[in-house]
């Protein structure tokens, strides 16, 4: 055996989950998923390979660079491991269930795999679960996948979730509006994106004024929607800002202990968004827990998605209580350890006798054990 | 100013612009506890007058990195530093107009002479900005080359390393001084009032209420 082997030094940014967190995630995956069925969506699962082109077709070029690719000996043609699952979820939805009625509402979760990791998240594999709104492009659409997503974040235990609604389509049509060529636009955009003030200033001439104003439109709902209804807006963004300010208000009025916030010069991430997106956070949590919003699913059909990332979730969430484990000694009836598990605990069968039950219960990490017909209580320490 | 007991850290660069940065915070209403004006001190973390708010000294290029991992909610650095790394995380809401100097290439006098940038298809070069000097020459078609330096950059084409560096400059001495002249300037620097995009996502009052604190003072002024 090598050094490595011998190790198990693994690839950068690949890790091996180990109890109790491999368990917490796929408990948590469930939850969220449990969550999405309970409002009607239906689980589907795609392969983890594909074709490379059928990945990367329509909305998928964005995420070309990150993609692992590997040669099928079978066919002779390239695959990808997929970076992301909402572009094959949409793919199920444009060719296998083309004709099932819409709005059609899948779910999905699963591993994804990226050639790079990011600052915030150096893991090149990360779990995903998320939902998929297919053939609707309406506000109605929009306020179940911001409630969702709220509804899910509620119900996990996320302490002090915020959702972070925007409009990536605002910026470039601002642009347009405004009459920047293509590179002045993407410089504009580049800039709003860091927030970058005085980098904004020099981009944008005589219309700083306003671009400054949307920089600064960034922060609590209702206060940011009041300043951009106040901006000397082009017709296009205004029409825009309208709708983000009815989505606003229809989420206030749904969720109103929801914290909102509008960011409406963001379109770093949401390049393959036609519509109104939003980003999960929770105070104190680095990074996001998932993202959302509309965009075209297979270039066409108008969508409105919601995707958890669930590596940062779990840290937005307490730890989880070690799950009650008893001791079961060497010798215990075996219909007494069924009757224990058919009420709900988790056994662990000594299989040799011992003559310290206790301290066997206690080095095999049982939280209980099982004496004369009785649970006891074990001193974990 | 709406406020919450969590705590508030706000990281500062080290050295020469510390000196510009101070005035600003205080007139922004923060003061530290004295051990921070105490050479002697080998705190890393210091108190304030607000409670949940503190204040830590690291290198600028840290700055930027406590920020964007959220380990520090509100920062300044230059934006040498933020073009460097490029965190998406690290929000750059307000030019504090201090700190002033240009990142540039510059060369020894003697080959500026004869040298004609726009026959450049490979340069070697050494600097502390790895990341913009690649970026910076790929988008005019040129291969660079980094040699990555944490000082002393002029030093390098007098000893052979290689002809060119890519460095700050602010009054330009310290070029001139070792041989050196100004070749192009990639981009010009200030420090910036800099937040983590998370805190400001999720504590907006608060966060945002420095924003504009810091905004007043610079109007001010």
């Amino acid at each position: 055996m090598t050094e490595y082997s011998n190790k198990g030094l693994l690839p950068a940014g690949l890790r091996d989950g180990l109890p109790p967190q491999a368990e917490w995630e796929a408990r948590v995956t469930e939850r969220l998923l449990e969550g999405f069925a309970r409002h009607g969506y239906q689980r589907v699962k795609p392969p983890l390979i594909e074709f490379e082109e059928t990945l990367l077709a329509a909305s998928g070029a964005p995420l070309a660079s990150q993609m692992f690719r590997l040669m099928d000996p079978i066919s002779q043609r390239m695959m990808g491991v997929r970076p992301d699952i909402t572009l094959q979820v949409a793919r199920i939805a444009e060719t296998r269930l083309k004709d099932q009625p819409r709005p059609l509402r899948l779910s999905y979760a699963g591993q994804v795999l990226r050639v790079r990791g990011s600052q915030l998240r150096p893991e090149r594999q990360f779990a995903q679960a998320g939902i998929e709104l297919i053939g609707v492009a309406t506000l109605a659409a929009d306020l179940e996948a911001v409630l969702l997503a709220a509804v899910a974040l509620v119900e996990l235990g996320v302490p002090n979730p915020s959702i972070d609604l925007t409009q990536p389509m605002l910026v470039p049509a601002l642009c347009r509006g405004l009459g920047f060529d293509a590179a002045r636009a993407e410089a504009a955009r580049t800039a709003l994106d860091h927030k970058d003030a005085a980098s904004l200033a020099a981009v944008a001439g005589e219309a700083a004024p306003l671009l400054l104003g949307l920089l600064a439109a960034a922060g609590p709902a209702s206060p940011v929607m009041a300043v951009l209804k106040g901006l000397a807006l082009p017709p296009e963004a205004r029409a825009m800002v309208a709708e983000l300010g009815r989505l606003v208000e229809e989420v206030q009025a749904a969720a109103p202990d929801l914290a909102l916030t509008v960011d409406a010069g963001e379109y770093r991430g949401f390049e393959y968004h036609t519509g109104i997106s939003f980003t999960l956070f929770a105070r104190g949590v680095r990074g996001e827990l998932g993202r959302g919003g509309r965009y075209l699913s297979g270039g066409e059909e108008p969508a409105t998605g919601l995707t958890l990332y669930l590596d940062s979730l779990l840290r937005a969430l307490p730890a989880p209580e070690a799950p009650r484990l008893v001791f079961l000694p060497a010798g215990t009836p075996r219909a007494a350890g069924r009757k224990l598990r058919a009420a709900g605990h988790r056994t662990l069968q000594g299989l040799d006798p011992v003559a310290d039950v206790r301290a066997e219960a206690r080095r095999l990490a049982c939280s209980h054990m099982f004496r004369d017909g009785e649970i006891e209580e074990v001193d974990r320490k | 100013m709406q406020t919450s007991n969590e705590p508030l850290v706000i990281a500062l660069p080290k050295g020469r612009i510390l000196d510009e940065v101070m005035p600003l915070i205080r007139r922004a209403g923060i003061e530290p506890e004295p051990a921070f004006d105490d050479p002697g001190s080998r705190l890393l973390r210091f108190a304030t007058n607000h409670p949940h708010i503190s204040i830590v000294r690291v290198r600028s290029f840290d700055v930027a990195t406590f920020v964007a991992f959220g380990a520090a909610q509100i920062g300044v650095a230059g934006n040498d530093v933020l073009l460097e790394f490029d965190y998406a995380e690290v929000y750059a809401p307000l030019d504090l107009g201090i700190g002033r100097c240009r990142l540039m290439v510059a060369e020894p006098a003697e080959l500026r002479r004869t040298d004609d940038p726009g026959r450049w298809s490979h340069v070697r070069v050494a600097t502390k900005y790895p990341g913009v000097t690649q970026r910076y020459f790929a988008a005019r078609g040129v291969q660079a080359e980094c040699i990555k330096l944490n000082g002393a950059m002029e030093l390098a084409p007098s000893l052979g390393l290689c002809r060119r560096i890519v460095d700050l400059v602010s009054t330009g001495a310290t070029l001139k001084a070792n041989g050196l002249v100004e070749v192009e300037t990639i981009a010009h620097v200030t420090s910036r009032l800099v937040v983590n995009r998370a805190a400001l996502k999720t504590r907006p009052a608060e966060v945002g209420g420095w924003i504009r604190r810091f905004q007043e003072v610079l109007d001010a002024a």
